[in-house]
């Protein structure tokens, strides 16, 4: 029987294990057991990242001929180099504009089509509801070949055009507003539909002020998505000015057109940026890993 | 997990049907975008399936000629077996580590929140960044990291991706270091909605600590594994990146994927849309049986359309 | 289309033998062209060059000539700026010759994939650059224009060899394109490397091997001595077999054992199983698992990444050809005197070279007007078999590029017949020669004096041939339990139905 008056921990266990467990000998060692599994976990996450942050620090000599981890010298203009020598600055700003646009393109499109399944719920709704949670689980990467056919023939290629749209027809994203949408209270909706607003109208005046927490996740999803597509913009971008920094990494990668500390280097500058934004937006994007990551 | 729509939507008044009209409207610039890049292209995969191209256009219809030479090649049985054993695999590794880290991390109090945020950057990663990286790791050179590792411990020199039997685990691996961090969210996310009572209740039922795991937290964790292992499955079976960038389905096809072969068929030098888009219609086929247990086991939990 | 295939084969070797002494170019191997790696291209840069690149042939040409090309053989935006710098000073001529031309530069690492999403597109660049393997899929799949009148302008026609109007051409005999330049395989040497094992003779040349046994033995000195790989190999993608064919006719897989040969019914056969093959690729396995010499990353190493590995010393020997000495050299900084290339060694059936090249190709939309301007432009570039005073500026700039990143300036391997042409590109090539020829002079002099014979790639079905014989590579260098004749065996049946069904045969 454990003791409710015993005064309370800063941290109350919420595991298997109960506070009134931890006073056995056996349970104390299991425990330190697993903060060691625990610290060996975050070590292995964690170690490749370092591990190519430090290694961008050497020569393609020393990277090719010397079997230690670390580099030598923390020689900084071995990043300022290939930075400017290779031109990475072009690709991070053409990854700029298809992350805007795409951005753009997710929250518009998406909410609209979950606004209308969600709340609007015309007659036949469900039809397109089932065909969006069907291609949640097929997603376009088989069809790529038939898409990008279309693109061509379309004469859309060599631009982001087809890049932003693509974001914009996301089963995922819908899901996640669909599920926002849903758990608002029916009465205020109701509330605006008698003082005469249009659909579109109680979209943007009561669905949006509304949404903005749903619209930060799906934003910081469809950054991070958009940043680190490759498939589709390897086909639509190679070989023009518009190339982003993960088509260049790949080109950098299968051409072989760089030598490999190049390339190590290439692949921190492709790392840094949602790196930052996951370290901005940490918080949002754990907690809806968990409320997305179920249903979808 | 359940979750109750609060809202039912009032259909009175007399606009109706122009208030189905306007919704439909509203709906409709984003159901185009579907029916372009997801729900046409898949449709007309199906179509190009049975023909032969030239440029982008289709050529000739060869009925179920793409078909049968897919099949009759064992490039496709090779494929078809290395997928198989990726899915195996990423069941052994990928779906039991993520529940693991889940259980450990759960456990402790201190420091919880760095060990669940450690575990989850890799998973904010680009994984073609994630891949390029691994190269590193995994070269059999000396100066590859893995070999360099081993030498402190006095350990020769290994290969990695060059062995055939150990690519495809190796690959998983990479996959697992990925994405393992954010399943286990959703498990300790899961394993949070356990009721506390239960455990206290077990607990004065003289349950010790393996038995509340095994009556407690074990069916919370099958319950939600049932799911997340449909979707793996499904996710695994579409490998593509990770060959594609790492062995170009070698060594001797050891690491061939059916969505490489795929990718292959129309951008590997043949320009074989037909035979591709003809592949892409087999792999949806498999996708789909998935995608039906999927949706089998997961209507008892959710039911999407309220 | 199979004509054409063959044709090319044996045009290569009659034209490369015929001119019998290389170049410095770029060319390039299955799947990828350096042509675009910002290591070498040695076609473009300069650095005294603008300056005398301007005051040349500026006079109008024709000034109706009036249309804009995008010119995908620009440099590549990592390339050096003063290669750009002369890129641009080629475009600054060519508008004082046809004022109204526009040049648009438009970078193009030219890969197939991208290529076919580029022309159905719309937006292929007026100009590029593919290996030889493709032209036959281009013009077959009506991916590149038909720009023989634009030819038949600058009578470039005449000046063609047979071979190149074969690959070139439809079946009409209308030209498609226009050859760059080519390349014969032979053996990279890292010098420092010869050295420490004690493989140099006295007067600086390094001990190297004549044949393939002796390439074995060497390579074994090497790994004893200084711990390093003796020979690199990319067994990876469609590299592997691509090596392996040409260690095969060195072994005897020509002629009546040859790869590919079409029956008495012009059925093509596919001969994997001889004993030539079978040696050859016993002697892969031997390197590996025998004499230990290779590299330990083979079956993920492609043709660039061998380059590297060379040039940085990790290994002493590379097969490669006289369009890639820039790679380990400039590319990835062995000093040029550090650096050798010798002849490919002979195997016990005789000494067979493989040799290929670039092609220039066009916009499927492209114009006759569009065409002769980027003629135009590879004119004043020295590009093409026409010696003018800013052609041979155009060759110096490139030189002197090139002597400068610290590549290996040698003589040409011309693609054009055109004596006085050859004969500038020489004469510029000594000029700014940065190299001891003596590290050269038996590779030269082993295709003029006809002591190697030079062959083109094996014809049908090229890259897929070679990416299905690379698994038989693989599998004896992963695997030392392997059978070389099984796994040829293996590779045989499947591309042979393969080819089958491919042509309906």
């Amino acid at each position: 029987m454990w003791d409710l008056n015993k005064p309370r921990k800063a941290i109350l266990r919420t595991g298997v294990i109960r506070d009134f467990d931890t006073h056995a000998i056996g349970v104390k060692t299991g425990l330190v057991i697993i903060y060691i599994v625990c610290a060996l976990i975050a070590f292995v996450s964690l170690f490749p990242i370092l591990w190519v942050f430090f290694a961008g620090f050497k020569s393609l000599q020393e990277f090719v001929s010397s079997p230690t981890l670390l580099p030598q010298a923390l020689d900084l203009s071995q990043y300022t180099n290939t930075w400017s020598q290779l031109k990475i600055y072009n690709n991070y700003l053409n990854s700029v504009y298809h992350v805007a646009g795409s951005v753009v393109c997710a929250l518009v499109f998406n909410g609209l089509l979950a606004y209308g399944l969600a709340i609007l719920k015309p007659k036949g709704y469900k039809i397109v509801s089932s065909l969006v949670m069907f291609s949640l689980l097929m997603p376009a990467t088989i069809s790529i070949v038939p898409l990008f056919i279309n693109i061509q023939n379309l004469h859309m290629g060599r631009f982001f055009t087809p890049l932003w749209l693509a974001s914009g027809a996301s089963a995922f994203y819908v899901v996640l507003f669909r599920q926002f949408f849903e758990s608002f209270p029916g009465s205020i909706i109701e509330a605006s539909r008698i003082d005469g607003c249009t659909s579109l109208q109680t979209f943007r005046r009561i669905v949006l002020p509304l949404s903005k927490p749903i619209c930060v996740v799906v934003a910081i999803y469809a950054v991070n998505g958009a940043w680190s597509d490759f498939l589709l913009p390897y086909l639509v971008l190679d070989g023009t000015v518009w190339e982003t920094v993960m088509v260049r990494l790949y080109s950098f990668s299968s051409q072989q057109t760089v030598n490999a500390d190049d390339l190590m280097r290439a692949v921190v500058f492709a790392m840094i940026p949602p790196i930052l934004l996951f370290f901005l937006f940490q918080k949002k994007l754990t907690e809806n890993v968990v409320v997305s990551g179920i249903k979808g | 997990m359940e979750r109750t729509v609060t809202y039912r939507q009032s259909r009175r008044g007399g606009g109706k049907l122009t208030q189905h009209l306007s919704s439909w409207l509203i709906m409709l610039p984003s159901i185009l975008l579907f029916a372009f890049f997801l729900w046409g292209p898949l449709a007309q995969g199906i179509v190009m399936s049975f023909f032969t191209t030239r440029n982008v256009s289709l050529d000739k219809f060869v009925g179920i000629g793409n078909y049968a030479s897919i099949f009759k090649s064992q490039e496709f049985w090779q494929a078809f077996g290395n997928t198989v054993m990726y899915t195996v695999w990423s069941l052994v590794i990928g779906f039991l580590v993520p529940i693991a880290m889940a259980l450990v991390i759960g456990e402790t109090t201190r420091g919880k929140g760095f060990f669940r945020t450690a575990s989850y950057v890799p998973n904010v990663l680009p994984g073609l960044a994630a891949i390029i990286l691994y190269t590193a790791f995994f070269s059999a050179e000396e100066t590859g990291v893995f070999n360099i590792i081993l030498k402190w411990f006095g350990v020769e020199r290994q290969s990695y991706l060059t062995e055939m039997g150990l690519v495809i685990p190796l690959i998983v691996i990479i996959s697992t270091w990925k994405g393992a961090g954010a399943t286990a969210l959703i498990y300790m996310a899961g394993l949070s909605g356990i009721n506390p009572e239960l455990y206290e209740a077990a607990t004065i039922d003289g349950a010790g600590i393996w038995k509340r795991v095994r009556h407690i937290t074990m069916p919370a964790i099958f319950n939600l594994g049932s799911t997340l292992m449909i979707l793996q499955i499904i996710t695994v079976f579409q490998i593509l990146y990770e060959p594609m960038v790492l062995t170009k389905g070698g060594p001797d096809n050891a690491s061939l994927s059916l969505m490489y072969l795929m990718w292959r068929y129309a951008f590997g030098g043949r320009i074989e849309f037909g035979k591709a888009a003809a592949a892409g219609v087999i792999i949806s086929l498999i996708l789909l049986l998935f995608t039906l247990l999927y949706t089998r086991v997961n209507r008892r939990k959710n039911d999407w359309e309220g | 289309m199979k004509t054409r295939l063959l044709a090319l084969a044996a045009a290569l070797s009659i034209l490369l033998a015929a001119c019998a002494s290389p170049s410095a170019t770029t060319g390039n191997v299955p799947g990828s062209d350096p042509a675009n790696d910002p290591s070498p291209s040695p076609a473009t840069p300069p650095v005294e060059a603008p300056s005398e690149l301007l005051e040349v042939d500026s006079e109008v040409i024709d000034a109706d000539l009036t249309c804009t090309i995008t010119a995908g053989n620009y440099p590549a935006d990592t390339a050096p700026e003063a290669e750009i710098a002369v890129f641009d000073g080629y475009i600054d001529i060519l508008k004082k010759q046809y004022p109204n031309v526009t040049v648009i530069p438009d970078y193009y690492h030219y890969t197939l994939d991208t290529y076919i999403s580029r022309a159905v597109g719309g937006s292929a660049p007026t100009i590029f650059q593919p290996p030889f393997t493709d032209p036959p899929i281009l013009i077959d799949q009506g991916l590149v224009a038909d720009v023989h009148d634009a030819l038949e302008q600058f009578e470039l026609v005449d000046k063609f060899s047979e071979s190149f109007i074969d690959m070139l051409s439809d079946d009409n005999g209308r030209l498609y394109g226009l050859p760059r330049d080519g390349y014969v395989m032979g053996l990279h040497l890292n010098l420092n490397l010869f050295e420490e094992a004690g493989l140099m003779n006295e007067d600086g040349t390094p001990m190297y091997p004549k044949t393939l046994q002796e390439l074995a033995e060497t390579g074994k000195i090497i790994k004893e001595k200084t711990g390093k790989a003796g020979l690199v190999f990319p067994a990876s993608d469609s590299f592997g077999g691509w090596m392996f064919t040409c260690l095969a006719w060195n072994f005897g897989a020509v002629g009546e054992n040859a790869m590919q040969y079409q029956d008495e019914n012009g059925k093509w056969i596919i001969n994997l199983t001889s004993d030539a093959c079978v040696q050859a690729l016993a002697y892969v396995k031997s390197l590996k698992w025998e004499y230990d010499i290779l590299n330990a990353d083979t079956t993920t190493s492609t043709w660039a990444s061998c380059h590297t590995t060379l040039g940085t010393g990790e290994a002493a020997m590379n097969f490669a050809a006289n369009d890639a000495v820039s790679n380990p050299t400039a590319g990835a900084g062995l000093a040029v005197d550090k650096f050798a290339m010798v002849p490919y060694p002979a195997g016990p059936a005789g000494a067979y070279a493989l040799t290929g090249g670039t092609a220039y190709m066009f916009a499927p939309d492209t114009t006759t007007d569009q065409a002769v301007a980027a003629l135009a432009l590879l004119k004043i570039n020295g590009l093409l078999p026409f010696v003018t005073e800013s052609t041979e500026a155009g060759m110096r700039a490139a030189q002197a590029a090139l002597r400068d990143r610290g590549g290996p300036v040698l003589p040409p391997v011309p693609a054009w017949d055109d004596e006085e042409f050859v004969a500038k590109q020489r004469e510029i090539s000594e000029e700014y020669s940065n190299v001891d020829m003596r590290l050269y002079n038996d590779y030269f002099n082993s295709l003029a004096d006809g002591s190697i014979t030079l062959k083109g790639e094996e014809p049908m079905l090229t890259q897929d041939f070679y990416r299905e014989i690379t698994r038989a590579v693989q599998a004896v260098i992963v695997r030392e339990d392997r059978d070389p004749l099984a796994a040829l065996q293996s590779a045989q049946d499947n591309f042979q139905a393969y080819i089958d069904d491919q042509l309906g045969q």
